[in-house]
């Protein structure tokens, strides 16, 4: 939940970016990382497996200096996307006032978006949350691998499964090579920010 | 398309899977390639193709083993605690429980015996600590602690009281009797603001083994890997070939002695068959979507 501090004018909150294993929620992250160094202030700090799976979180704050008179700072985390780690993933998504949601647009991982989707909403529930009402954000992720000849599922079909009912913004992109990380995270934020500023009112 | 076009962009497929990490996809176009490759009467290096293929099956298979078998909650270094406790405790108790939840115990129990003598905290710790213990060793440590705590004079009357029924309630859930000493009579029932009930978390189960009761392999267990958890609702893909063995499966039906798989515990327990449908559309067409409701453990 979003710390709003009226006396020093700042506030900070937590986007989570969601999404099944291997889809490019860390890689997002990394992006983010080292392309946004004016806006990160502190250390990526990431808690993975040998195998460069993320195990418990990863973790990215950020400064996006004044909005509207507020000092306003984002904390940006990954959950483990393996179907293990079901516990950790609520314990990470405690508190959020947003969500990336990054689907993996290679065609045999559809299942697996769907079912990943269907957690983050039975998460969000347990926390009295509703995925139709949380600022949210989808990301197409992995559309270069199109170049490479891999069976890629369309925008179209990706829309179909993952957004037909949400009708949330959604962006093409390639986290790997950074094209619509910037975007996707802009409008989580902006998103994020909204849906704070109706809850606080503070640009009034 | 040619066969060996076919043949290449299968491979192509399987090495940009692997990459990527999709270990189970990998080894799929592996293994399709292998069979087109074996159907092809006369073809140039036909061994030893398939004999790459066979070792890169080989070792992804190694991989996944060491993927799936990692330590769900192994122990972070003193930073990423740190981290932890910062990023998801608001106050001391809360820092504390934060790392029992990401499995950090013998960090926590530090932490939580430090706050013992906080009295705001003393009570909701020390029935952490208790918790921390059946967790890593047994309810006999559990037992033992208490029985010293009870011998010091650490905890007031009506601490202690309190303690006591907490761990009551706890070995009583496990079946295990046992006769903590008492120190007052009817103590403080006025729930403690500060303690977090503990979670009846249900472990992550990754597989589970159910065994035929009916049909040609009655009495045989049969394993299948757990698809989707939610909570104690367990949803299981089963494979249209393997119809057989559920098809004596109905709604509402009672599994006895049911094995179940977690990172890390194997236990027993009994599930209902909460659901089971055909999958009537998309890549898993003609499977079966079977959901268990756990009912025991």
């Amino acid at each position: 939940m979003a710390i709003f501090n009226l006396k020093k004018k700042e506030i900070e909150c937590k986007i989570v970016y969601y999404g099944p294993g291997r889809c490019g929620k860390t890689t997002n992250l990394e992006y983010i990382f080292q392309s946004f160094k004016k806006q990160v202030t502190g250390e990526m700090v990431s808690i993975n497996t040998e195998g460069d799976r993320t195990l418990f979180f990863d973790f990215l704050p950020m400064g996006l200096g004044k909005i509207k008179g507020c000092d306003v700072r984002v904390q940006l985390y990954t959950v483990p996307g393996q179907v293990k780690y079901s516990s950790t993933r609520k314990l990470v998504l405690r508190g959020v006032d947003g969500i990336i949601f990054v689907a993996d647009s290679l065609e045999v991982r559809r299942e697996k978006n769907m079912i990943s989707l269907k957690d983050l909403q039975t998460n969000l529930r347990e926390y009295g949350k509703s995925i139709f009402k949380v600022p949210l954000i989808i990301q197409y992720n992995k559309r270069d691998l199109a170049e490479e000849g891999i069976p890629l599922m369309s925008i179209d079909q990706m829309d179909k499964d993952l957004n037909r009912q949400l009708k949330v913004p959604s962006f093409p992109a390639s986290a790997v090579k950074g094209s619509g990380v910037g975007k996707t995270l802009k409008a989580g934020l902006m998103e994020t920010l909204k849906s704070l500023q109706k809850e606080f009112k503070w640009a009034k | 398309m040619d066969i060996g076009v076919q043949i290449k962009t299968l491979l192509n497929e399987a090495e940009i899977y692997r990459a990527q990490g999709l270990f189970s996809d990998a080894r799929d176009k592996y293994q399709a390639a292998a069979s087109i490759i074996t159907k092809i009467q006369r073809l140039k290096n036909k061994k030893s193709l398939l004999k790459t293929i066979s070792g890169k099956i080989a070792s992804l298979e190694e991989t996944t083993q060491k993927v799936s078998t990692g330590p769900t909650s192994p122990e972070l270094s003193e930073k990423g605690q740190d981290l932890i406790k910062d990023l998801f405790g608001k106050n001391e108790l809360e820092k504390a429980v934060a790392l029992i939840k990401f499995g950090q115990i013998e960090r926590a129990v530090e932490e939580l015996t430090n706050l013992l003598t906080v009295e705001a905290y003393r009570v909701s710790a020390a029935n952490y600590i208790l918790q921390c213990k059946i967790r890593i060793a047994s309810t006999d440590e559990a037992i033992e602690q208490y029985k010293d705590w009870f011998a010091s004079d650490l905890f007031a009357p009506d601490q202690l009281e309190a303690i006591r029924e907490y761990l009551q309630t706890i070995l009583a859930k496990k079946g295990v009797v046992a006769d903590l000493p008492q120190s007052v009579k009817g103590g403080s029932s006025e729930k403690d603001p500060l303690f977090f009930e503990p979670e009846d978390d249900m472990l992550d189960i990754t597989s589970i083994g159910i065994t035929l009761s009916t049909g040609p392999e009655k009495g045989k267990m049969v394993e299948f890997d757990v698809n989707f958890q939610s909570g104690d609702m367990l949803s299981l893909i089963v494979s249209k070939t393997d119809e057989t063995l559920i098809e004596d499966l109905q709604k509402g039906e009672n599994l006895k002695n049911v094995q179940f798989y977690s990172p890390i515990a194997m236990f027993t327990g009994t599930a209902m068959v909460a659901n089971k449908t055909k999958i009537e559309a998309g890549p898993k067409q003609g499977d079966f979507c079977l959901d268990l409701k756990v009912t025991s453990t």
